[in-house]
């Protein structure tokens, strides 16, 4: 019909005219013109009207298509045709007659992978309508548009991994390339080779600016990984903007600017991590020292109250070019530095200033910066004095104050194979205390070195390693026969996913928890139709929350416990739920004790889990598993008793740590 | 003439620190991993020992427990060096008994200093 004929057709033809027979077929014209799929019934709940997409949509035969059936006939037959799995067809039915008296909506998986949106709406005067929409595309496009964001996200972690490897391969060239400058400036200064001195002058300087650049590169690789740790502790900050002056001096005087420190006497301390605190305000100085000629740098540091917050504010206040703002837009973005031109007069990797930003945000504070062209900038880090920071704390107290380990004579040796200096930490501060005698060997190659030389009594050992992974140690030590009895502990400390999978996990999901994904899930694991409980396990009580909404979205109860204990305290008191969802980090009893311990009992061993975890191990977190978690392989030949009883122990023993 | 000890098993990083001591006034023993190491520190007697973290056999931290441990040696001063220039490290180092700490690539200026420093007035 024509826009313009309606008008005409209301004015001249009114409503009242058109006969019953005309409406019927008017109706019957829109149904078919539908793109989607129609179902009315009465109020007896008889099918009285339908369209041709819903009878290929729900693909039903003709003779259920006719006004003596009825709503639960239909579901009854799809039921027999098996349209809803294993579900229990009255179940099924109950449900449906019990949603109708409102509306509402779901998402239906036909057999053949079809996905239809099913909403069906009461009528006035009984009955009610349905509506099918074949959604089956859309999903598909969400379904890649997810999997294009995941493969994006693992691409960028495997691109900073990358990146931190290749740094530290860089690096050691590199240094080779400067130490040998520096002993032939020293050589050629002795012989008086003045010459020779100007051009490896040069060798050096470009050393150390590309040793610079690459240190930048593996801080921001590192930031980007998360793997970048916050270490707080309580900086007396005379002392530090001492350390400060002395190495921003000749920075100062190669352009003729003189430095300024303007600090209050009574300044005290600030908890903070040092090293990043120093590096940003080194940052801002060259960076100021750089763009300023023959003028003047001043750090001011003064305690401030900013925001209802006490804060301790550090200027770096300089008479240089300034910025345009334009130019300043653009300054805190990674690789990018005012203009490209800038890059070939001043130098620099243009990461420095990302770089102090990313710091800044990570010791709870904040960076600004004001300028003007051609009289220079300021710029302002802002940290917190109070003691609340949102930072996570590594204390190195524990290993500070661990006294030296002795070695016990005819003590067991362990020997741990670890790439990860902070995974010997951790063990070795665990390990000592139980009398242990250490040996530390940082790759495959070197372990199998060690092993042979002088072989241990048990063996930790990283999956993950650069060049000889654990699973090629493991290999060959059960191929050499004095190594072969050597009981081996695998420590997968970033895989926990099969760590999870081996103590009994049935899914896994990473945190944020993508809630369309939570939902199908609990469709999946959950028996349909039996508004069954979900026992939502995680101490953070905003996520349980949202994971309640999910769950209810899904059709079904969600129940809360706010750690291990608590969950198993209620799975003692109730009864069976059909899933639980569980968090991994969590206080009093974490998500591995109680995947162990609920997987012990008979009842609960086929009930569906699924596990929630950070998407990124940060240092925490892999100290967190690397101190709570052995896990314990048979891959020898040997029988699991053998191997076990000699690493259940020291299992055990790091459990009650 | 003080006596250094150098534990350090890369090649390259062994033969400029060498040197560059070794024209600094110092006479120069080289290990190649922890345990020569803990060894010719027990028969050298070397007035510091300058003990890279990262090695074979046995570990720098472990080495310098043995040393430390040993009541022959344990009066030798031992600077840590290592080329992960983190906080924990440091602490790491100093847990394991070792007196002093410094990163690599080394500065040579500032080693010496701390050289100095542990030397104190004992070693003219």
């Amino acid at each position: 019909m024509k826009a313009g004929g309606s008008a005409k057709d209301e004015h001249h033809v009114p409503a009242k005219e058109v006969s019953h027979g005309q409406e019927a077929a008017l109706l019957r014209a829109t149904l078919e013109n539908m793109s989607q799929g129609v179902a009315m019934y009465d109020v007896q709940h008889r099918l009285v009207t339908w369209n041709e997409l819903f009878r290929q949509y729900l693909d039903m035969p003709d003779e259920f298509l006719g006004t003596d059936r009825t709503f639960s006939d239909y579901i009854r037959y799809l039921g027999k045709r098996g349209e809803f799995g294993d579900a229990d067809i009255e179940q099924e039915l109950a449900k449906r007659l019990a949603l109708l008296s409102r509306s509402h909506s779901f998402e239906r998986v036909r057999p053949d992978g079809t996905v239809l949106e099913v909403r069906r709406d009461p009528v006035p005067g009984g009955g009610f309508i349905a509506i099918y929409t074949d959604i089956t595309e859309r999903k598909k496009a969400e379904m890649q548009l997810r999997e294009a964001k995941e493969a994006a996200e693992s691409a960028s972690k495997v691109k900073s991994a990358f990146l931190a490897n290749m740094s530290h391969e860089l690096r050691t060239p590199l240094n080779a390339i400067i130490g040998y400058s520096e002993i032939l400036m020293e050589d050629a200064a002795d012989r008086g080779d003045a010459a020779s001195i100007a051009d490896l002058e040069k060798i050096d300087a470009a050393g150390k600016h590309l040793l610079h650049l690459i240190n930048d590169i593996l801080d921001l690789s590192k930031i980007e990984a998360g793997r970048m740790d916050v270490y707080l502790e309580q900086v007396p900050l005379v002392r530090l903007l001492d350390e400060v002056k002395t190495l921003v001096s000749p920075m100062m005087k190669k352009n003729e600017n003189t430095f300024v420190l303007d600090c209050e006497a009574a300044i005290g301390s600030l908890r903070t991590d040092v090293t990043k605190l120093k590096q940003s305000l080194i940052n801002l100085l060259s960076n100021a020292a750089k763009f300023t000629k023959k003028g003047t740098v001043t750090l001011r540091v003064r305690s401030d109250e900013a925001a209802g917050q006490n804060s301790i504010r550090f200027d770096v206040i300089d008479s240089g070019i300034g910025m345009t703002d334009e130019q300043l837009g653009r300054l805190f973005q990674a690789f990018t530095q005012a203009d490209s031109s800038t890059t070939r007069h001043f130098g620099g990797t243009g990461l420095g200033l990302t770089i102090t930003k990313h710091f800044c945000t990570m010791l709870g504070g904040s960076i600004a910066v004001t300028s003007t062209p051609r009289q220079g900038s300021t710029f302002t880090i802002r940290l917190p004095l109070s003691e609340g920071e949102a930072a996570p704390v590594l204390t190195g107290a524990a290993a500070a104050q661990s006294p030296p380990e002795e070695a016990v004579p005819g003590a067991v040796t362990v020997l741990i194979v670890d790439d990860d200096p902070a995974v010997h930490e951790v063990l070795s501060s665990t390990l000592s205390k139980e009398g242990y005698r250490l040996v530390h060997a940082y790759g495959g190659a070197e372990a199998l070195e060690i092993m042979r030389r002088e072989p241990p009594d048990i063996v930790t050992l990283d999956v993950m390693m650069p060049k000889v992974d654990g699973w090629s140690v493991l290999g060959i030590m059960k191929s050499e026969p004095e190594l072969a009895p050597i009981p081996v502990i695998m420590l997968t400390i970033v895989d926990d996913r099969s760590l999870g999978f081996s103590l009994g996990a049935s899914e896994f999901m990473t945190k944020p928890v993508d809630r369309t994904r939570l939902v199908a899930l609990i469709r999946k694991l959950a028996p349909t139709g039996t508004g069954g409980v979900v026992l939502i396990v995680d101490d953070d009580p905003a996520v349980r929350g949202v994971l309640k909404l999910s769950v209810e979205t899904a059709g079904m109860r969600g129940t809360e416990a706010e750690n291990g204990q608590a969950a198993l305290d209620w799975l003692a008191a109730h009864q069976k739920p059909a899933l639980i969802l569980l968090d991994i980090m969590m206080p009093t009893m974490d998500g591995f004790e109680f995947l162990e311990r609920v997987r012990k009992q008979s009842q609960f061993q086929e009930l569906p889990i699924v596990v929630l975890t950070a998407k990124d191990l940060n240092e925490r977190e892999r100290t967190f598993l690397a101190e709570n978690t052995l896990l314990i392989l048979s891959k020898s030949a040997q029988p699991i008793g053998t191997l076990g009883s000699a690493l259940a122990a020291i299992a055990g023993r790091h459990q009650r740590e | 003439m003080p006596k250094i000890l150098l534990v350090e098993d890369n090649e390259m990083n062994r033969d400029m620190l060498s040197r560059r001591l070794a024209r600094n006034g110092f006479e120069v023993v080289v290990a190649v991993d922890g345990q020569q190491g803990v060894e010719l520190a027990a028969s050298e007697r070397p007035d510091v020992i300058l003990m890279d973290m990262s090695l074979p056999v046995l570990d720098g931290w472990e080495a310098t427990r043995r040393v430390k441990s040993d009541p022959q040696t344990a009066a030798i001063p031992v600077i840590a060096l290592t080329a992960h220039a983190m906080r924990q490290d440091e602490e790491l180092a100093f847990a394991a008994g070792c007196d002093d700490f410094d990163t690599k690539p080394v500065d040579l200026p500032r080693l010496l200093q701390k050289i100095a420093a542990l030397l104190g007035g004992d070693h003219k």
